[in-house]
């Protein structure tokens, strides 16, 4: 079965002098339990595509279009309102990179995540305050009713950090998007935030989408590695490969400006040459302005994402 | 909350013995005295004792200090122009027909505003959002003069419905009062509208929507009361001001209120009436700011606990 499954996804942003494609043919297969992570350096299109998944981005101004959108069965293409919100936070949800800024300032958290709660299950105002205390105390925070009580305004980042991701699992949700769940974080907060993402998805046996700059990340907390590149999956692999034995010339590029595996420090380097103009994308393979190995076909024509082996694919004439 | 409301007590009191002070001094900087209008000419020895008799003769801050103490204890003197009542009667008199004017044009403007204000912020860029912003960009840009005469074309004089002028039956309010409505809708519409866009744009809505809330929740729990924020501060003070400038209605339709007592006391430098009616609109625009803060803050959970540590 598949719990995430995306086919030949575009997501374009018409603006009045062209048009910015920001998601240009993804493709991607989530499995329940299964835990991904999304790498590519800053515009390559990676919350694009989590939007998407989840229908969240306002149309206009943006496009999608997809051979297959389908998230736990359902058709998000075709979803209406309200088959949307039955999918948003029971089988999909979501962490966002600025916890300062993802909650409504004017409520008390426990009023949000009692909210949450409620508008899945059916629980008494007064149950759902009980798991919410329980949810936070989950999520290792030691004064759960404090907490509750608190306006988003009186907690540190991390505080609010996990308090989101109590609240993205008080539905228990088959699959979760973590955006960058750590980037605005203190270093020190960083591991702890997520060892306890890594932590809860094995506990709870959900899938987990991690999307990150931060390939130390990506060593520490997934299975699997989609790396993308000017809106497109360049190269899929077990976390493993991605590692040892890197096949496409962008990963590997990736793999050379990384000096160890450690999560916080490893940032993506930049590697020479300028990241692909979305608005104006470079034609035949998006890499093949910065790519060593190119050569004409490279520029004329892109290559097909096409799988190498049971566990790997690539886009690249070189693996054909 | 106490501190914070004794302190603005505090800076009411200076505002408005401030304004007393300068409106006072720019009233008699202003040449000429309420007996030297051409239509009335009086000879020096008579002018001299009819102001001696008013006090004006005295010293500018003996008279200021006379007048003050005077408003401490309610008393805001004589009209010069109706020295048959005290200006408290006067005010008494006209006050009425104005407040209604201006109470039911911002009561019924007002709500109209705000419900046109959200539908364009939440239809953005469709038609709806277009007629909304031409409805309020046309309220706020022809004149109150303009509407009143149209208002006044259409229904007084062609479909003779409504009476053109006056003020003796409620029916005569009708027309002033929807004259009168356009202004505040008008404001208040764009005011939604861009508080609104405002908020929608911010990251938690997003958030909203990604744990399945529904967007009526959203809208009406979410956005609205943090929209709201940034209104409450200005919908009382907007309240007043609207609802003191009805001069221009006033004259179109001859509504016996405040607007000609306005222009009147100025003209014919009737200090006491002047100092009473300026005193009186810095004492409601001061009580109305001083409420607005008290609900802001009631609402805003920032104010209520003290910012972040
Ligand atoms: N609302 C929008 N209008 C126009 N362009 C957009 C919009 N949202 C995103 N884009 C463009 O889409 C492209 C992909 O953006 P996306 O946010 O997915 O990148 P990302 O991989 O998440 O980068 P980062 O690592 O910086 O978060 C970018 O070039 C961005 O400018
Ligand atoms: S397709 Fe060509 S340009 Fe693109 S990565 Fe492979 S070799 Fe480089
Ligand atoms: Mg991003």
């Amino acid at each position: 079965m598949t719990l995430l499954n995306i086919e030949n996804l575009t997501v374009s942003f018409p603006q009045h002098d062209g048009v910015v494609q920001a998601v240009r043919g993804v493709s991607l297969r989530v499995s329940p339990g299964e835990s991904i992570g999304i790498v590519g350096e800053s515009g390559s299109g990676k919350s694009v595509t989590c939007m998407a998944a989840l229908r969240l981005l306002r149309e206009p101004p943006s496009r999608i279009v997809a051979d297959r959108l389908e998230l736990g069965g359902v058709d998000m293409l075709r979803a209406g309102r309200t088959q949307l919100a039955a999918v948003r936070g029971r089988i999909a949800a979501m962490v966002f990179q600025d916890p300062m800024t993802a909650f409504d300032p004017v409520f008390t958290i426990g009023h949000q995540i009692v909210e949450t709660i409620r508008a899945h299950r059916d629980l008494s105002k007064s149950a759902a305050t009980t798991e919410a205390a329980a949810l936070l105390a989950r999520v290792e925070i030691k004064t759960p009713d404090a907490i509750l009580n608190s306006y988003p305004h009186q907690l540190s980042g991390g505080m609010l950090q996990r308090a989101m991701i109590a609240m993205a699992l008080s539905c228990r949700p088959q699959i979760l998007f973590a955006d960058e769940p750590t980037t605005a974080l203190d270093v020190t907060i960083q591991a702890q935030i997520l060892h306890l993402i890594k932590q809860l998805q094995a506990e709870l046996g959900m899938a987990l989408i991690m999307v990150t700059h931060d390939l130390g990340v990506v060593a520490e907390t997934v299975d699997r590695v989609v790396v993308m590149y000017g809106g497109r999956v360049m190269e899929t692999a077990p976390v493993q490969d991605i590692f040892d034995a890197p096949l496409h010339p962008y990963t590997q590029a990736l793999m050379a400006s990384m000096p160890g595996r450690t999560p916080g420090k490893q940032r993506l380097i930049e590697i020479a040459g300028a990241s692909p103009n979305p608005a104006n994308p470079p034609t035949g393979c998006p890499f093949h302005p910065r790519c060593a190995v190119a050569d004409a076909q490279c520029a004329a024509e892109a290559p097909a994402f096409r799988a190498l082996s049971e566990s790997r694919a690539a886009a690249c004439w070189r693996l054909a | 909350m106490i501190r914070y409301i004794l302190g603005r007590l505090a800076s009411i009191a200076l505002t408005f013995t401030v304004v007393s002070i300068i409106v006072f001094l720019m009233m008699h900087a202003v040449p000429g005295g309420p007996f030297d209008g051409n239509d009335m000419p009086v000879n020096d020895a008579v002018k001299a004792k009819l102001n001696a008799s008013l006090g004006l003769d005295q010293p500018l801050y003996v008279q200021y200090f006379k007048y003050m103490w005077g408003v401490l204890h309610f008393d805001f003197g004589v009209p010069f122009q109706s020295p048959g009542e005290t200006v408290l009667q006067l005010l008494g008199r006209a006050w009425p027909p104005s407040l209604i004017l201006g109470g039911a044009g911002v009561l019924i403007g007002a709500p109209l505003g705000i419900l046109l204000g959200m539908a364009a912020a939440l239809r953005r860029n469709t038609w709806i959002d277009y007629l909304a912003s031409a409805f309020a960009t046309l309220g706020l840009t022809i004149p109150v003069f303009v509407i009143s005469m149209a208002l006044i074309m259409v229904f007084a004089v062609w479909l003779n419905w409504l009476p053109a002028s006056g003020w003796g039956k409620p029916r005569s309010w009708i027309l002033p009062i929807i004259a009168y409505a356009a202004i505040p809708m008008a404001t208040y519409a764009r005011y939604t509208r861009s508080a609104m866009l405002d908020v929608l744009t911010k990251p938690f809505v997003t958030v909203l929507r990604a744990k399945g809330l529904s967007e009526r929740r959203i809208i009406f729990q979410h956005v609205l009361r943090n929209a709201a924020l940034p209104m409450v501060t200005v919908f009382l003070p907007m309240f007043i001001g609207t609802a003191t400038g009805s001069i221009f209605v006033e004259a179109m339709f001859r509504v016996p209120g405040l607007g000609a007592y306005f222009v009147s006391s100025i003209e014919l430098r009737d200090y006491s009436l002047e100092m009473a009616l300026i005193l009186m609109i810095t004492m409601m625009f001061c009580v109305a700011y001083l409420i607005s803060d008290i609900i802001y803050a009631l609402l805003n959970p920032r104010i209520r606990f003290g910012d972040r540590k």
